[in-house]
C-alpha cells in the first residue's frame, strides 16, 4: 500500500475520533447542500456531471431527509420503531393548508399550529403505547393504526376536505402576495433554500440532543430500557419527550409540502407507503446517526427520481427503493454512514499485520 | 351482476375518486333496490330496515368475514411460528390475484382450475422469499424484519404494476346469487367462503395430525426446545413462510370470483388482515375467523348506515382498544389452540 494513502487514512481515522468530527461532517453537508443548486449546473469540459439533478428532485431529497432526520429522534436514539410518522407528517400538511385556505391565516401560523397539533397527537399515542407497554411488532402496528385512523377521518369528515383535500389559495388571497411571509415563491429555487433552513433546523436539534445528557437518556432506553429504570432515567417521561419532538418536526415538511405541491389529500400525506419513506432515508443512511437522514435521502431519493423520471414506467422507482432496502438491511444495517470507519478499520488491521509481521 | 355491486372491500378507489363518486352506500343502496325498492328508501332515510334488509346485510358481512379470516390465516400462521410480520401479504394475494388472471385467459379453463395452480406458485415464491431475504436476518431486530418485507410488497407491488397497468381488472365471471327467500347470497362470494372453510380445516389438519405439523407447532412453542429435539428450525421456516404464502396465494386466488381488483388492492386487504390478526390474536387460527367476522359486521353494517368509509374509522378504533387493552387478542394463543 502507498504509504501516502495510508497515511491519509490514518488521518482520518484519527478525526473520526475527535469530539468535533460530526458537527464538522454536518457543517461540511449542509454547506455542499447550499451550494448544490449551482454544483449541479457546473460544467466540466462542456458536460455537466450532475445535470441531471433537477432543482425539484434535490426539494424533495430534502423533504424526506427533513422528515427521516426528525423520525431519528424517536425511532433511532429511542429504540421506538414508528411506522406512523405519515400521522404527524399529514397534520402538519394539513392544519398548513386548511387554516390558509379556509380562514386566510399565514400558513406560519399553520405550520406551528400543525406541529403543535402533531407533538400533542404524538403525547397522545405515546401515553397508550407507553402506558399498555406495548413493543416490537405492536408498537409499529399500533403507530401505523392511528395513522390510518387519521387517513380515515379526514377522508370522511367534509370539513376536513374529504377524498379531494385542499388547493393552496393564491398568495394575494390571504398575503401581499408571494414571499417568505406568504410561504410561497415564484421559483423553485427559493423553496429549495426554505426546506434546507428546516433540515438545517431540525439537525441541529439532532445534533445537540445527540450530545447532551437527554441524548444518553435515549441511548440508553433503546439499549436496555429496564438497567436504564434501574440506574433512575425516568424512561416513560423521556419516550413520550422523544415522539413529542419527533412529531412536531416531522410537521414541518407536512407543512412545507402542502405550500410546495399546491393540493392534499388524505392519500397524499397519509398512505402507508409515506409512512416508509419518511423513514427510508434514516434506515439507508444509519438508524440513530446525525448524518445517516441526510446521506440517506441524497442516495435514495435522487436515484428513485432518475429511475422514475428516465424510464417512464410507473411503479420502477418503487421497486428501486424495495432493492435498497432489501439490501441495506441485509448486508449493513448501520447504513451507509458506517462504511467509512468500516473500511478505515479494515484497513488499520492490515496495517497493524503488517508492522507485527516486520516486528 | 349482482357480485359487482357487493360492499367492496376495497374504499381506495372511492377515497381516491371525487366525493360520491363511489360510495359503498351506492353500491349497497342499488343492490337493496333490486330486493326491494321501498325497503331501499328506507335504507337510505335510516330508519330501522325491513328483516329482509337486515338479512341480507348480516349474509353479507358473515360472507365478507370468511373472507377477511382467510385472508388473515397465512399471515398469523407465518407471526405464530416465526415471530415475522409478514408485510408483503397483501402483495402476494396481488400476484395471485393476476396470476388466475393470466392462468384462466392463456388455457380458456375456468378460474377454479387456476386457483390452485396460483396456490402452488405462491408456494414457491413464499420460500424463495424467506430463503433470500428472511433467514439471513431471523435473528435480528423485529424491526428489520418489517422492513424487508416492506421491501418485498414494493418489489412486488411495482412489478404487477409494471406488467398489467394500475386499471382495475376483472375476470368477466357471472357467477349470479342464489335467492333464498327475498335474500341474495352472491355465489362468488359464497364458493370463496367455502374455500375458507376448507382450507381452515386442511390446515388445522396438517398442523394437528402430521409430524411435519407437530414440528411446526414445536417450532411456535419454543424455538430453541425445537432446535435442541432435532428439529430442523431453519426448514421448518421455510415450510411455515411457503404455507403463508400459500395460503395468501388462496386468498388472493378466490377474491377475483367476486371483485374487480388492482394492484393497490393488496395495502387494503393487508391493513385489515391486521387488525383482524390481531383482534383474534396473533397466531391464533380460530381467532382470525372471529377477527375477521367482527371486521365483516363492522364494514358491511358500518358502510349502511355511515357515510363513505367511515366504518374504517371504527375498524381502527376498535384495532387500538384491542392493541391496547389485550394485545394478545381476544382468542390469544400460539398457533395449535
Amino acid at each position: 500500500m502507498s504509504n501516502a494513502l495510508s497515511r491519509a487514512i490514518e488521518r482520518y481515522g484519527a478525526f473520526r475520533d475527535e469530539w468535533y468530527a460530526l458537527p464538522v461532517l454536518v457543517a461540511v453537508s449542509l454547506v455542499v447542500l447550499a451550494a448544490m443548486p449551482f454544483l449541479r449546473q457546473l460544467a466540466l469540459f462542456g458536460v455537466a456531471p450532475l445535470g441531471w439533478i433537477s432543482l425539484n428532485m434535490l426539494i424533495v431529497t430534502l423533504v424526506w431527509a427533513t422528515t427521516a432526520q426528525a423520525w431519528n429522534i424517536m425511532s433511532g436514539y429511542t429504540g421506538q420503531f414508528s411506522f406512523g410518522h405519515a400521522a404527524f407528517f399529514g397534520l402538519g400538511a394539513y392544519a398548513t393548508i386548511l387554516l390558509t385556505s379556509t380562514f386566510a391565516i399565514s400558513p406560519w401560523i399553520g405550520m406551528l399550529i400543525g406541529s403543535t397539533l402533531a407533538g400533542m397527537y404524538g403525547l397522545l399515542i405515546g401515553a397508550l403505547t407507553f402506558r399498555y407497554e406495548l413493543e416490537g411488532h405492536y408498537f409499529a402496528l399500533a403507530t401505523l393504526a392511528f395513522a390510518e385512523l387519521l387517513r380515515y377521518v379526514f377522508t370522511n369528515v367534509p370539513q376536513l376536505g374529504g377524498a379531494s383535500g385542499f388547493f393552496r389559495p393564491l398568495a394575494r388571497e390571504y398575503a401581499d402576495g408571494p414571499g417568505l411571509a406568504a410561504f410561497q415563491f415564484t421559483g423553485d429555487l427559493p423553496y429549495y433554500y426554505l426546506i434546507l433552513g428546516f433540515l438545517t433546523v431540525v439537525t441541529v436539534v439532532s445534533l445537540a440532543i445527540n450530545r447532551s445528557q437527554l441524548g444518553y437518556y435515549l441511548f440508553a432506553i433503546r439499549e436496555r430500557e429496564q438497567a436504564a429504570a434501574a440506574i433512575g432515567v425516568p424512561t416513560y417521561q423521556y419516550k413520550l419527550l422523544a415522539v413529542a419532538v419527533s412529531a412536531f418536526f416531522t410537521a414541518w415538511p407536512g407543512a412545507f409540502w402542502a405550500m410546495y405541491f399546491n393540493t392534499i389529500r388524505p392519500t397524499t400525506v397519509f398512505e402507508l407507503l409515506v409512512n416508509v419513506e419518511i423513514l427510508l432515508p434514516a434506515i439507508v443512511g444509519g438508524i440513530g446517526t446525525v448524518l445517516g437522514p441526510i446521506v440517506g435521502a441524497l442516495i435514495v431519493i435522487p436515484v428513485g427520481e432518475f429511475v422514475r423520471q428516465s424510464f417512464s414506467i410507473p411503479g420502477l422507482n418503487n421497486a428501486v427503493y424495495g432493492v435498497i432496502l432489501i439490501a441495506i438491511v441485509l448486508y449493513s444495517p448501520k447504513g451507509v454512514v458506517s462504511w467509512p470507519s468500516r473500511f478505515v478499520e479494515l484497513l488499520r488491521s492490515r496495517t497493524d499485520l503488517l508492522d507485527d509481521d516486520g516486528a | 351482476m349482482l357480485s359487482s355491486f357487493l360492499p367492496d372491500a376495497c374504499c381506495r378507489e372511492a377515497a381516491a375518486g371525487a366525493p360520491g363518486a363511489a360510495d359503498p352506500l351506492g353500491g349497497l343502496a342499488a343492490l337493496a333496490g333490486t330486493v326491494d325498492a321501498t325497503a331501499a328508501q328506507a335504507v337510505l332515510g335510516i330508519s330501522l330496515p325491513s328483516p329482509t334488509i337486515f338479512a341480507q346485510y348480516f349474509v353479507f358481512a358473515v360472507l365478507l368475514g370468511g373472507i377477511y379470516g382467510l385472508v388473515a390465516l397465512g399471515l398469523t400462521m407465518i407471526f405464530g411460528v416465526m415471530d415475522v410480520i409478514n408485510f408483503a401479504h397483501g402483495a402476494l394475494m396481488v400476484v395471485a390475484m393476476y396470476t388466475v388472471l393470466v392462468f384462466s385467459n392463456a388455457t380458456g379453463l375456468s378460474p377454479f382450475f387456476a386457483i390452485p395452480f396460483a396456490v402452488v406458485l405462491l408456494f414457491v415464491l413464499g420460500v424463495l422469499i424467506y430463503r433470500s431475504t428472511i433467514a439471513p436476518i431471523i435473528d435480528a431486530p423485529q424491526e428489520n424484519q418489517l422492513i424487508v418485507t416492506f421491501g418485498v410488497l414494493l418489489i412486488l407491488i411495482s412489478g404487477v404494476e409494471m406488467a398489467f397497468g394500475s386499471d382495475p381488472r376483472q375476470l368477466g365471471l357471472e357467477l349470479g346469487s342464489l335467492n333464498i327467500s327475498g335474500v341474495f347470497v352472491p355465489q362468488g362470494q359464497l364458493y370463496a367462503l367455502v374455500i375458507a372453510l376448507v382450507a381452515l380445516t386442511a390446515t388445522w389438519l396438517f398442523l394437528q395430525r402430521t409430524m411435519l405439523g407437530r414440528a411446526i407447532r414445536g417450532t411456535a412453542d419454543n424455538r430453541d426446545g425445537a432446535q435442541y429435539v432435532g428439529i430442523d428450525v431453519p426448514r421448518i421456516d421455510a415450510l411455515t413462510f411457503g404455507i403463508g404464502a400459500a395460503l395468501a396465494g388462496l386468498a388472493g386466488g378466490v377474491i377475483p370470483l367476486f371483485q374487480s381488483f388492482t394492484p393497490a388492492l393488496g395495502d387494503q386487504y393487508l391493513i385489515n388482515a391486521f387488525v383482524v390478526v390481531v383482534l383474534g390474536g396473533l397466531g391464533s387460527f380460530p381467532g382470525a375467523f372471529v377477527g375477521g367476522l367482527i371486521i365483516g359486521f363492522i364494514q358491511v353494517f358500518g358502510s349502511a348506515y355511515l357515510d363513505g368509509s367511515s366504518y374504517q374509522i371504527l375498524i381502527f378504533l376498535a384495532f387500538i382498544l384491542v392493541l391496547l387493552v389485550k394485545p394478545e387478542g381476544l382468542l390469544g394463543g400460539s398457533a395449535d389452540e
